[in-house]
């Protein structure tokens, strides 16, 4: 069951790079088909173990990613849907099937501790997921953008120009998605400073709460994010950097989100780990 | 019957005998009923386009149809027959069915590729359906030919990449910036190429073009000439526009006969200042007018004439490729078409074989009567039902072989052996009308009352053959 959701983001994947690859809008249309199937089993999914364990399962990396692919699916199938653009789901979906490995190898979510048990965490876990969906697809935008920026500049005009949409559609598309973004991660970077702070109150006895601060390796990589983009916002206002610069930043801050999720919450969060 | 195609086109007539010999839209309803007429029934489509007049028609008589059609066209158009011969061309059966699936695909275009043909070709068969002069071939030959038309287009890159240089300025244009509408243009340089480069992009509804000369009177003139196109035009002095206007414009197209560069690269960075909105610069002067040192500028796109001319030279090349397996695609669907068209003339002998089974079991039914008389209804309903299915499924696979056989000659071979082994009735009516050594009068004589009804009855509904549609009701019967 856990596998399915899996299965058909790389089933996606291959239906989208047929499509991107043949510029076929029959094998485009069944790409999408195969990624909503596979949003639709991602939904199921969570649902189950929501019921299994009476909560979101939110709780420990494993069971973020999860809600992290879920978002980013669900995120791309609206662009695509809003757009009218399938040319990035051949970076998107092989990404869904390849995070969501984790959540599978990882079994079934954990039990929720009862420090946990607070609104606060959904909401402080929920937007800084949508946060990290919509840089996901802010990345893949500010890769592609420079893709074709590169063509263009060296008059060299082949695969990517007769498949991407325009330069203005991915700066603009871009500009949009790190600005979403942004918004999200300000909120569940505040609700979980504020949660904290209740929190502690609430379960005096645990360590991991005790020695929450603002250098733990998580925190600081997130905030670095927040940094990041935030300049990221700044930058495409102020005069002087071009659109290529800001679609390599996007790139460079999702690169932090990544590394963020995987090494850091894995092997050295000390406290910020649950 | 056996489709005949007669046309001029680009391919074997001048404009100004193609102009002659074009059906307007006007004309078309008359043009299609006087065919109709001339041809004594039958089926005519009217495809008539600036490149082509061709006339696709389904006759008994290739040879009458061929000089009834050309004089027809003479006589329509008013033009002598001898005049327009030279330039016809005639196209039997399954050349017909090849050249209007190229023609569908783009293939036979003067620019290979183009759009606009299939919508031509579809609305021609729609004026022919509306004037009742399509059935049963034509209307599946028509739609074969739509799809050949989209199956090339999306399998292929035959329309796509642009072919010229001021349309491959415009298609970068689109790449760079998305939609054209509201965008800045500045013209430096008041010539023709100006004139023409601009015009595409106007074409592509930009927002404000201004046009800068060294000779302000020149600019003015290309911007009352360019204003008359609709949009907004003004002619700006020279010294503006490098100073100002270069800072704000989003597409530059250079074209001076000036000597040394006017756009330099130091000049652009001053101007330019803080700016980081691309810029798409198209030097289309020789000798050139941008500093190559301009493209170095993180926000610039420049392309001088040969950079376009590459793109343009590349785009026909991959064409040239693309046409091979255009070529391939139309070769395979001409079979489809015409394996269809075989089996259609097997129908006969398929429906005439079940007749004579459906017979040789009632007949048994009777004869059996007195015994089956005991039975209780149920029972005997039974019998009917099982003695039916047992002659349908002897029936599948004849039938099925019948009509997958696509060589016309196998065709026939079948169904001769067919007709001998059972003794089936002759012929179809095709089989009557294959047949030219009939004394004329009888011919006539059959093919008359046939014609009369198809002409009341509304196009391909009362068709005299046994058609496909014949043998999917006999076959699809309750079992």
């Amino acid at each position: 069951m856990t596998a399915l959701p899996i299965l058909f983001y790389l089933l996606a994947g291959v239906a989208y790079a047929v499509a991107f690859v043949r510029r076929s809008s029959v094998a485009g249309r069944r790409a999408t088909a195969l990624m909503a199937v596979g949003v639709l089993a991602h939904t199921f999914m969570i649902g189950m173990q929501t019921m299994a364990v009476g909560h979101l399962p939110l709780v420990g990396t494993s069971g973020a990613v999860s809600a992290f692919v879920w978002l980013l699916g669900i995120t791309y199938l609206y662009t695509e849907y809003a757009t009218e653009e399938r040319a990035m789901g051949v970076f998107i979906a092989p990404l869904c099937g390849a995070l969501q490995w984790l959540p599978f190898a990882s079994g079934a979510p954990a039990a929720r501790p009862r420090v946990l048990e607070s609104p606060l965490f959904t909401v402080h876990v929920g937007s800084l997921m949508v946060a990290y969906a919509a840089f996901a697809l802010a990345a893949v935008l500010g890769i592609t953008y420079v893709l074709l920026f590169k063509e263009i500049k060296a008059k060299h005009l082949g695969f990517f120009y007769d498949r991407l949409p325009s330069l203005h559609v991915l700066d603009a598309m871009n500009a949009r998605a790190v600005k979403i973004g942004w918004v999200f991660l300000t909120i569940g970077l505040v609700v979980g400073g504020y949660w904290v702070g209740t929190a502690r109150q609430v379960a005096p006895e645990d360590a991991r709460l005790q020695a929450m601060s603002f250098v733990d390796p998580k925190v600081v990589a997130t905030i670095l994010c927040w940094a990041i983009y935030s300049f990221h916002l700044y930058v495409r206002r102020a005069p002087g950097w071009s659109g290529r610069r800001s679609a390599w930043l996007s790139a460079a801050g999702f690169a932090v989100v990544l590394l963020n999720f995987l090494p850091v919450a894995y092997f050295f969060s000390r406290s910020h780990n649950f | 019957m056996a489709l005949l195609l007669l046309g001029v086109s680009h391919h074997t007539a001048p404009v100004e005998l193609r102009e002659r010999v074009a059906f307007t839209p006007a004309v078309l309803p008359r043009a299609l009923a006087g065919l109709k007429a001339r041809l004594g029934g039958g089926e005519a489509v009217i495809l008539s386009t600036c490149n082509r007049a061709e006339i696709y028609t389904l006759a008994a008589d290739g040879e009458a149809a061929r000089h009834d059609v050309a004089s027809f066209l003479s006589e329509f158009h008013q033009l002598p027959l001898d005049r327009l011969e030279p330039h016809l061309y005639v196209r039997p059966d399954t050349e017909a069915v090849r050249h209007l699936f190229r023609v569908a695909a783009g293939l036979d275009s003067l620019i290979v590729g183009e759009p606009q043909i299939l919508g031509q070709v579809k609305d021609a068969f729609a004026e022919a359906t509306s004037a009742g002069t399509t059935g049963a071939t034509l209307n599946k030959l028509f739609p074969h030919a739509f799809a050949v038309g989209k199956r090339v287009r999306t399998e292929t890159g035959l329309g796509e990449g642009a072919v010229s240089v001021s349309y491959a300025a415009v298609s970068l244009a689109r790449k760079i910036f998305g939609k054209l509408a509201g965008l800045n243009i500045l013209l430096l340089g008041a010539g023709e190429m100006s004139k023409i480069t601009a015009q595409h992009l106007m074409g592509a509804e930009a927002g404000y073009v201004a046009i800068a000369s060294r000779t302000f009177a020149n600019a003015e003139a290309l911007a009352a000439e360019l204003r008359s196109g609709g949009g907004t035009v003004e002619a700006v002095p020279w010294d503006t526009a490098l100073a100002d206007l270069l800072a704000r414009a989003d597409i530059v197209i250079t074209a001076t006969g000036s000597t040394t560069p006017v756009v330099t690269r130091a000049g652009v960075e001053r101007a330019f200042g803080q700016r980081k909105s691309p810029i798409f610069i198209i030097d289309i002067a020789v000798p050139r007018d941008v500093e190559p040192a301009v493209g170095d500028i993180e926000q610039v796109f420049l392309y001088n004439i040969d950079d376009l001319q590459t793109i343009v030279a590349e785009n026909v090349a991959r064409r040239a490729q693309q046409v091979v397996v255009a070529e391939d695609i139309v070769g395979e669907e001409v079979g489809r078409f015409l394996a269809w068209l075989r089996s259609r003339e097997t129908v006969p002998t398929v429906v005439a074989l079940r007749q004579r089974f459906d017979a040789i079991r009632r007949a048994e039914l009777e004869r059996l009567e007195p015994k089956l008389a005991t039975l209780t209804p149920e029972a005997r309903q039974r019998v009917e039902e099982i003695t039916r299915l047992i002659v349908e499924k002897l029936l599948i696979v004849p039938t099925e072989q019948l009509k997958s056989v696509s060589e016309q000659q196998m065709a026939a071979a079948y169904t001769e052996a067919l007709r001998q082994l059972f003794g089936l009735a002759d012929p179809s009516p095709a089989a009557r009308v294959a047949r030219p050594a009939a004394p004329p009068s009888e011919t006539v004589a059959a093919a008359a009352p046939a014609r009369e009804h198809q002409g009341q009855a509304p196009a391909g509904a009362a068709h005299p053959e046994p058609t496909e549609g014949d043998l999917e009701s006999s076959r699809s019967r309750p079992a």
